[in-house]
């Protein structure tokens, strides 16, 4: 019998003949159209920066939500399908509140990366005769930016479930433009300030409209105040002096 | 609820070279409820017997006076003061005359006794409320921190101790054990016998 | 004769209780140094008047740098002790790390709190060195109230062994010198020789007491073994010597 590629498609945790999940690869092309995403690691913290599209004049800015906090030590930027991190950021808050009841300390950036990662594979697992928890695999990719023991760590996942530190990295629909811009641009010494500059510059470089503060949104976590979303006057600043 | 906890309250004896010390704790309760502070378990028998007694408060009253009689009576008709060795007899006979509805109280007997030779011999005795004696080398307890005395003392007691050496090494058992105890504290009264004098001291510590 | 069965026990409603616990003596005892502790526990187990064995150990090493003390019921205690260790390998492969003492600490909470009614029946006390190298001793209800402190002593002589405590380890009753003041952590000779003035008075006088004693000493990392060389016995568990260190001394009760 003739198998056509369609046919491996319907099934979320059926390999193809090739080796390959059909779903998780469309969901990881599904980020592909997310709006942009970037992330610098610097030894004084981590900017997380995305660009947010607002398509229409009526729409209110501030209402999208692209950087969420997960714990006072945790931030998490998202590209993709933005409803499907929601799930994701619960989970990620749970564990490390759960960790800090039953340890009295912070959980590590990979750990609660790695706990995310074990629920985004979770979409191939239902109980026999019992409803699916999860239909398919998440169309969101993640930036963890946290700091622990080890310092300052940035943090990438993806719907496979496969989660990969770096330096710097840019998710989206701008992702190629920005991954080469940031690879020339990075160093090793970046002060925070050139971070958040270098984000915005990145930002700027792939988005169609003209940035400024209404349109990117820019956060960080440093060691002395963690986790925090820069502010309107902050951004203004940055704006200006980029 | 046991009687012997009613009032609360802890006394205890020790022995040193050449001297004796005994010392009570200060405070008088109904349970938890504390209703005097000032309320000494030990009392003077003799220039050189002193008796300290734990237990149940209104013992402790009634039995200081019976033990007054009785010496008064005994020193009248001996024509001399009654020794150590004798007192611990009298305080054990009139305990067990109570055998089956005993006074509720722990004696404790510390003293000098005279030798044939006129020299001092120090003497600590305790007993249970129906007057079995026990004849320690080193100290006796009694009272609601009796347990914790003893593990203090075995800590800190040493043969030999000299007046002054004696008097610490019995407030500091007395104090830190009373300091664990809920019953006992608000102070504590230490009377250190010697050959020539008896020295008394009062002492302030923690007051609750 | 012919057995004729007791009619009142066919008529009367009989009751039968299963009783779960037992308590099986001994004494456990941590205080902690500037940079050691020193976690120990006598070896009798008991039951009731009879001795069941002289050597049952209460100390347990978790790590290089944590100690943990059970005493209460012996069944109960193994098997906690056990369940931590699993709990600690566990942690060990999710995070890449040995858990912190405080970490324990708090882990040891949850466990003995999620047995609110049917709880463990034992008293803890965790010892070792915290991340920043000072010696810690935490000490446990059987629910798993707890609270760091400088020394602690529990079980059968408890009650013997603490006032004494109070009295040599926080000078509690004695006024320091004119215009000095107590030390706040003694040197480890100190300590040690406190520790067996301690259980071998609390022999002296408790019959749950005595047969052995089992002294764990956690030196933090980069800390000379001062005072440790004036004490036989000393055997090393400590895998590596660069990092904490851990040390075993073993001694001799009375047996009466």
């Amino acid at each position: 019998m003739f198998l056509t590629r369609s046919e491996y498609d319907r099934g979320v945790n059926t390999f193809s003949p090739e080796g390959r999940l059909f779903q998780v690869e469309y969901a990881i092309e599904a980020i592909k159209l997310g709006s942009t995403t970037v992330g610098i690691r610097t030894p004084e913290g981590i900017v997380l920066a995305v660009e947010k599209r607002v398509q229409s004049p009526l729409l209110e800015s501030s209402s999208i939500e692209k950087i969420m906090e997960i714990d006072r030590h945790l931030g998490c930027a998202m590209s993709g399908l933005t409803a499907d991190a929601r799930t994701m950021i619960d989970h990620a808050r749970v564990t490390s509140q759960n960790h800090a009841f039953t340890y009295d300390e912070k959980i590590k950036v990979e750990s609660v990366t790695q706990a995310v990662c074990d629920l985004a594979l979770r979409f191939g697992e239902s109980v026999h005769e019992e409803e699916a928890m999860m239909s398919r695999p998440f169309g969101v990719a993640l930036l963890i930016a946290g700091i622990d023991e080890n310092g300052p760590q940035l943090f990438h996942t993806d719907p496979s479930g496969t989660f990969t530190r770096y330096d710097a990295k840019a998710i989206g629909s701008g992702s190629e433009a920005a991954q080469s811009e940031l690879q020339d641009k990075w160093h090793k010494q970046m002060s925070l300030r050139e971070a958040q500059i270098l984000t915005l510059r990145v930002l700027k470089q792939v988005m169609e409209e003209k940035l400024d503060h209404h349109n990117v949104q820019l956060a960080q976590v440093t060691p002395t105040k963690g986790f925090e979303i820069l502010d309107d006057t902050q951004l203004k600043e940055l704006v200006e002096a980029m | 609820m046991s009687i012997m906890e009613y009032n609360g309250g802890s006394v205890i004896a020790m022995v040193g070279k050449n001297c004796v010390a005994v010392a009570s704790d200060l405070r008088l309760g109904n349970q938890a409820l504390t209703v005097a502070t000032n309320f000494e378990k030990v009392f003077p028998i003799t220039d050189r017997i002193y008796l300290g007694m734990s237990g149940l408060a209104t013992d402790v009253t009634t039995l200081r006076e019976t033990f007054r009689y009785r010496v008064n009576m005994y020193t009248i008709k001996e024509e001399r003061d009654i020794e150590p060795e004798a007192f611990a007899h009298l305080v054990s006979s009139t305990l067990y005359e109570r055998r089956f509805g005993p006074f509720f109280i722990e004696p404790v007997i510390a003293g000098l006794s005279k030798t044939s030779s006129g020299a001092f011999r120090p003497y600590i005795a305790g007993a249970d409320l129906i007057g079995c004696l026990n004849f320690a080398k080193d100290f006796v307890v009694a009272g609601t921190a009796s347990e914790k005395m003893f593990g203090v003392a075995e800590g800190l007691w040493e043969p030999d101790l000299e007046p002054e050496d004696l008097f610490e090494t019995i407030s500091q058992t007395l104090l830190n054990s009373v300091d664990r105890d809920a019953y006992s504290g608000w102070g504590a009264i230490v009377h250190v016998i010697t050959p020539e004098q008896v020295i008394t001291r009062t002492l302030k510590a923690r007051m609750d | 004769m012919v057995a004729v069965p007791d009619m009142d026990s066919l008529v009367n409603p009989q009751q039968r209780q299963f009783n779960p616990y037992t308590e099986n003596g001994g004494t456990i005892l941590a205080i902690a140094g500037a940079d050691f502790t020193v976690i120990a526990g006598d070896t009798r187990q008991s039951e009731g008047y009879s001795i069941q064995t002289r050597y049952a150990p209460k100390v347990f090493r978790l790590t290089d740098k944590a100690v943990l003390a059970v005493n209460g019921f012996a069944a109960d205690g193994n098997m906690f002790v056990k369940k931590v260790k699993q709990r600690l390998e566990w942690y060990r492969h999710a995070h890449a790390k040995d858990m912190p003492l405080r970490a324990i600490a708090r882990l040891i909470q949850t466990m003995l709190y999620a047995r609110r009614f049917f709880p463990f029946y034992v008293y803890n006390i965790l010892g070792g060195i915290e991340d920043d190298g000072t010696g810690a001793v935490y000490s446990f209800d059987p629910v798993g109230s707890y609270e760091r402190e400088t020394c602690r002593a529990a079980g059968a002589a408890q009650s013997l062994v603490q006032p004494f405590l109070d009295n040599q380890i926080y000078f509690k009753n004695q006024l320091a010198a004119p215009g000095m003041s107590h030390p706040t952590h003694l040197p480890l000779p100190d300590v040690l020789s406190i520790v067996i003035d301690s259980f071998t008075s609390a022999t002296e006088r408790h019959i749950e007491v005595g047969d052995g004693l089992e002294m764990y000493v956690v030196l933090a990392k980069g800390r000379g073994l001062g005072g440790m060389e004036a004490i036989g016995g000393v055997q090393e568990l400590s895998e590596r010597t660069e990092g904490e260190r851990l040390f075993v001394v073993r001694r001799e009760l009375k047996k009466d």
